[in-house]
């Protein structure tokens, strides 16, 4: 992997890494790519079919009705940051 | 080693402990993660719910790595759990204690089961479907399994029991009689095989571990025969991938603005998302985002992601043929019998080739059960045939 691919990976990914890490990571990532070449001299996937999920799955409805309310106050109990019950950012307009 | 006890005025063999994957609504949940230190859900998970409706007390959590992507739970934000040097899975140490009687773990990259064979317990990873994930932190939901970990075979179906079956709440759950079918003994374990491509990398310990387990197998009039699957070696590589495509996926929420770590410095929103992220995560798990991020680039999502989605199907049909001709397949479930902290100093990123002996049943979703330090894998729904015959081979 070149460089400039890991720097539009971390700003793709909101991450910045050291620059030990880069480099961990860069070794980490040519050994997963080697691993995973080994695929090749194993199996030919051309003309297999994907398997995306290994049982049927569905997507999970219910009729249009309140079934369980958190209030305002509770579900910001965890927020970093609130603001008479808004989550407060930094100014995005300047 | 973290284990954070709630509630310690129960009876003992009514106390279950969680780990930190699986959301309690009266202890903090923080999937091993700065990210989400001292998070407190509003809600519990379907099978802490279940638990507490049938008298149990999940009383305590357990730590895990970061998002349980790790090898034992080296990566947890606490610190690494260890024991004069050898890692352990805090989980395992909970049951093996005594402070619980079983412990329930989100099984994401086989970590519980590596724990579970070096702390000789018994642990089962269900049929995927058959335990609703409803309420744990997501990590790599299309293999993720909530797993029961005790001190015998007997005490894991009894919580798996109560544990099983069927959701509303989960678009993955299987259908009731599904769920009831893994928990009856349908056929049998008569027959086992190995796969000596499997077992290679494993050192002299386990191997005796192997030749152990099957020479209790033959007393208990269960054939063992030899079987050629040098394919199943591909999961580890297809799995490390699917698993780190689905990671990057699920922790992109955590951006510091609804809940979780918000950095303290920081002069646009941009920088509010980069500067939480960078601190909150560690390395692993950084990692496991840009590699699962690359896995789904342009370049890569059909050479790479495409393909092991590929592969899955080619482990499934592998493993359909050999349960033609027998019951259940047993492998290791680690290379050693003990992890060191110089282990993973030396390489941080060992899970991502011991996972070779889990990702087989973690990529298919196939149950797995853990004993006596080694493996069964069997077919679908076949979660009370394979503890039945761990309870048989004894």
């Amino acid at each position: 992997m070149e460089r400039d691919t890991l720097r539009r990976l971390e700003l793709l990914n909101q991450l910045k890494l050291t620059e030990q890490q880069k480099e961990d990571f860069l070794c980490f990532f040519d050994k997963r790519m080697e691993d995973f070449s080994a695929i090749d001299r194993i199996f030919d996937t051309s003309d297999v079919e994907r398997m995306v999920h290994v049982m049927p799955i569905m997507t999970v409805v219910r009729e249009d009705e309140v079934v369980k309310k958190f209030d305002r106050e509770a579900l910001q109990q965890g927020a970093p940051e609130t603001d008479e019950g808004y989550w407060c950012v930094p100014r995005v307009v300047e | 080693m973290k284990i954070i006890t709630a509630k310690i005025d129960c009876s003992a063999d009514k106390r279950i402990a969680a780990d930190d994957m699986i959301l309690t609504s009266d202890m903090p949940t923080a999937a091993g993660s700065r990210m989400l230190d001292g998070y407190m859900s509003l809600f519990s998970a379907e099978a802490v719910t279940r638990l507490a409706d049938a008298g149990y007390n999940v009383a305590m959590k357990a730590d895990v790595g970061e998002f349980s992507v790790d090898l034992i739970g080296e990566t947890s934000y606490n610190g690494t759990p260890a024991v004069n040097g050898v890692l352990v899975n805090p989980a395992c140490e909970a049951v093996k204690s005594g402070d619980a009687v079983a412990a329930i773990s989100l099984d994401v990259n086989g970590a519980i089961r590596r724990g579970a064979a070096h702390a000789g317990l018994v642990c089962i990873k269900p049929t995927y479907g058959t335990v609703s994930r409803y309420g744990t932190i997501p990590a790599a939901c299309s293999g993720e399994c909530v797993s029961v970990t005790a001190g015998s075979a007997e005490t894991v179906s009894e919580v798996l029991s109560v544990i099983a079956g069927h959701d509303d709440k989960d678009g993955t759950s299987l259908p009731a009689e599904k769920c009831e079918a893994a928990a009856k003994i349908n056929a049998p374990v008569k027959r086992i095989g190995i796969v000596k491509a499997l077992c290679e990398g494993a050192d002299e310990d386990v191997q005796a571990k192997l030749d152990g387990f099957t020479a209790k197998a033959k007393a208990a009039g269960i054939e063992v025969i030899e079987l050629d699957g040098s394919g199943l070696v591909a999961a580890r590589s297809a799995w490390n991938v699917l698993m780190s495509a689905e990671v990057c996926n699920n922790v992109s929420r955590y951006d510091g603005v609804k809940y979780g770590y918000r950095a303290e410095k920081f002069t646009n929103l941009d920088e509010l998302y980069t500067n939480s992220r960078t601190e909150a995560f560690g390395e692993v798990i950084k990692s496991v985002i840009l590699y699962g991020s690359e896995t789904l680039s342009t370049d890569n999502y059909m050479k790479v992601y495409d393909k092991s989605l590929r592969v899955r199907r080619i482990i499934c049909e592998i493993f359909e043929s050999f349960f033609e001709d027998i019951d259940a397949l047993l492998i290791p479930a680690v290379s050693k019998m003990a992890y060191t902290e110089e282990d993973v100093r030396a390489d941080k990123y060992m899970a991502f080739t011991e996972n070779i002996y889990t990702a087989p049943a973690s990529i298919t979703g196939l149950p797995a059960v853990v004993a006596g330090g080694v493996q069964l894998v069997g077919p679908a729904l076949s979660d009370a045939a394979l503890l039945d015959a761990v309870k048989r081979i004894g």
